[in-house]
């Protein structure tokens, strides 16, 4: 794995160089993944760190999404007698946007920077290098499975998500404020299309961005110096730019998919 | 050796059918699998002169059963009616030729759909038939007039292709509302503007090259979107069979109906009938 370092020559050549890095790295990445299904127990083991060990935060932070939501709608809407449609408002708004992007920041917040980390740890420690020496390929082995589990891991975090924030809904809107439990769910069911909310919403959008996210986890993590300082930079870098990636890529894919 | 590792495994396990199992949760539950189109279908022609706000993908029902959805809405170039295909579940294929086809509103704000009612003769549509009898919908407008006897007050227009017509009071119309014909967007509003002389309200419609034979007796109409949606102006078509042109005039206008005169009407009305039923 060879890094171009950027120049510092200015911040719009140094971005630029960043990008074209990590497309690279995709690259790297992507060759790598028939060599390491050798690996397998290994993408298991980080699916299980970045997926399984996620779940309680994804399961609190659905339910209170979807509460808070629901709470907001239900004053708004009562005043134009509409409450009965605010648990599909609640639905939409979570398959469509909410699920998939707070999925993300949380993700990169609770598994990305873990993983840049790290990994930024075991270059800093010449843990990379030792792989090398023993012929341990380290893309195979450390970089592609936890960018394969990220990829994996999301969209299964987001589905949760979505479950969660429904059922905070239906907690706050049936069984606290009062909306009829039946009108609730068939407006709910009447709305919500399975191809255009559930496939191209909640399972697409959370893909690209589980994608988007791991790449940064671990080519910021890749690429850190070797140094505590470095590791603590790249820790924050991989948050600033997964937000700012998440964010951006979510208008586009909005834009395409709507 | 095996045993850290075969919690994970286990973990990561149990974590994924979480995952599937809230996936089959919300495509099942929360959505409903009705609405995804699935098996057979086959498609009939039918010719609304007024669609609302009927979409594609709007359900097709019979007797209030779901049976299919529109396929697609378009409106020809020179014609003033509709065409809307639906497409049908080959199951449901019994259906009599002179079955009307309607479009209904769920409740009064609600979604608009086609409810087929079936007819008495013996014959079946085929696949890609259509069906002669249809009846459109009603916009609000219209039901209020017919039913308080009152049509809009029509007053003179001038224009251009970019057409322009006066109303006596255009509501809310804004700049850029869509104008309508057969409820398909043909145009929009380019401006609204007070007329100091005539006092009234001039409004310039400009309408897409492509419809360009519109009878020059056609009426032009501001109609509001359901009971609290957004104005717009609704052309109906006259019969004159010179076509308008680009600077020409609506002669025909209807203002726009407002809910509180309707209101005010209808109270005196029926005040009016009671009093003399009193003094008795």
């Amino acid at each position: 794995m060879n890094v171009r370092l950027p120049s510092r020559e200015n911040v719009v050549t140094r971005s630029l160089a960043q990008i074209g890095n990590s497309g690279l790295f995709l690259l790297t990445l992507l060759a790598a993944v028939p060599r390491s299904m050798r690996h397998v127990r290994e993408t298991i083991r980080q699916l299980w760190f970045v997926g399984a060990m996620s779940l309680t935060i994804i399961m609190t932070c659905g339910l209170f999404v979807g509460m808070v939501l629901m709470l907001q709608l239900y004053h708004v809407l009562s005043i134009f007698g509409g409450t009965s449609a605010s648990g599909m408002v609640v639905a939409l708004s979570v398959y469509r946007e909410l699920g998939p992007v707070v999925t993300a920041l949380l993700f990169a917040g609770r598994a990305g920077t873990a993983v840049t980390a790290e990994i930024g740890l075991m270059r800093a420690t010449d843990q990379i290098s030792a792989m090398e020496m023993m012929a341990v390929d380290p893309i195979a082995y450390v970089a592609t499975p936890r960018f394969l589990a990220g990829l994996i891991a999301m969209p299964l975090l987001c589905c949760v998500f979505c479950a969660m924030a429904v059922f905070g809904g239906h907690l706050v809107g049936v069984t606290w404020l009062g909306i009829d439990n039946g009108t609730f769910w068939s407006n709910m069911t009447a709305v919500v299309d399975v191809r255009t909310d559930i496939v191209n919403g909640v399972l697409l959008k959370s893909l690209a961005f589980g994608a988007v996210v791991s790449l940064i986890a671990v080519f910021q993590g890749f690429t850190t110096p070797p140094t505590s300082e470095g590791v603590a930079y790249a820790t924050t870098r991989t948050v600033v730019a997964s937000s700012i990636a998440i964010l951006a890529l979510d208008f586009v894919l909005t834009a395409f998919l709507m | 050796m095996s045993q850290p590792r075969n919690s994970y495994a286990v973990g990561t396990g149990l974590f994924i059918v979480l995952g599937f199992a809230a996936l089959a949760y919300l495509a099942t539950q929360t959505s409903s699998v009705a609405n995804v189109r699935q098996g057979d279908s086959y498609t009939l022609q039918t010719q609304f002169t007024n669609i609302g706000q009927l979409k594609e993908r709007a359900p097709v029902k019979i007797a209030g059963v779901r049976v299919g959805q529109v396929q697609s809405i378009t409106l020809k170039p020179g014609h003033d009616v509709a065409d809307v295909t639906l497409s049908i579940d080959r199951q449901y294929d019994h259906i009599p030729q002179d079955s009307v086809a309607t479009i209904f509103t769920s409740g009064l704000l609600g979604d608009q759909y086609v409810g087929i009612e079936y007819g008495s003769a013996k014959q079946v549509v085929a696949d890609g038939g259509s069906l002669a009898r249809t009846r459109s919908t009603q916009p609000l407008e219209q039901m209020l007039s017919k039913f308080f006897g009152a049509g809009g007050v029509v007053d003179n227009v001038g224009g251009s292709y970019t057409v322009k017509a006066n109303f006596t009071n255009v509501g809310t119309l804004s700049v850029g509302a869509p104008v309508k014909m057969a409820g398909v967007v043909i145009g929009s509003v380019q401006s609204v503007r007070a007329d100091p002389v005539q006092l009234n309200a001039s409004v310039v419609l400009s309408i897409d090259k492509r419809y360009n034979a519109i009878p020059d007796d056609s009426a032009a109409a501001v109609f509001t979107s359901g009971l609290i949606g957004s104005q717009y102006v609704a052309i109906q078509p006259g019969g004159s069979p010179d076509a308008l042109k680009d600077g020409d005039e609506m002669v025909l206008t209807q203002s726009a109906m407002q809910l509180e005169d309707l209101i005010g009407k209808f109270l005196v009305n029926g005040s009016g009938d009671k009093k003399p039923a009193g003094e008795k």
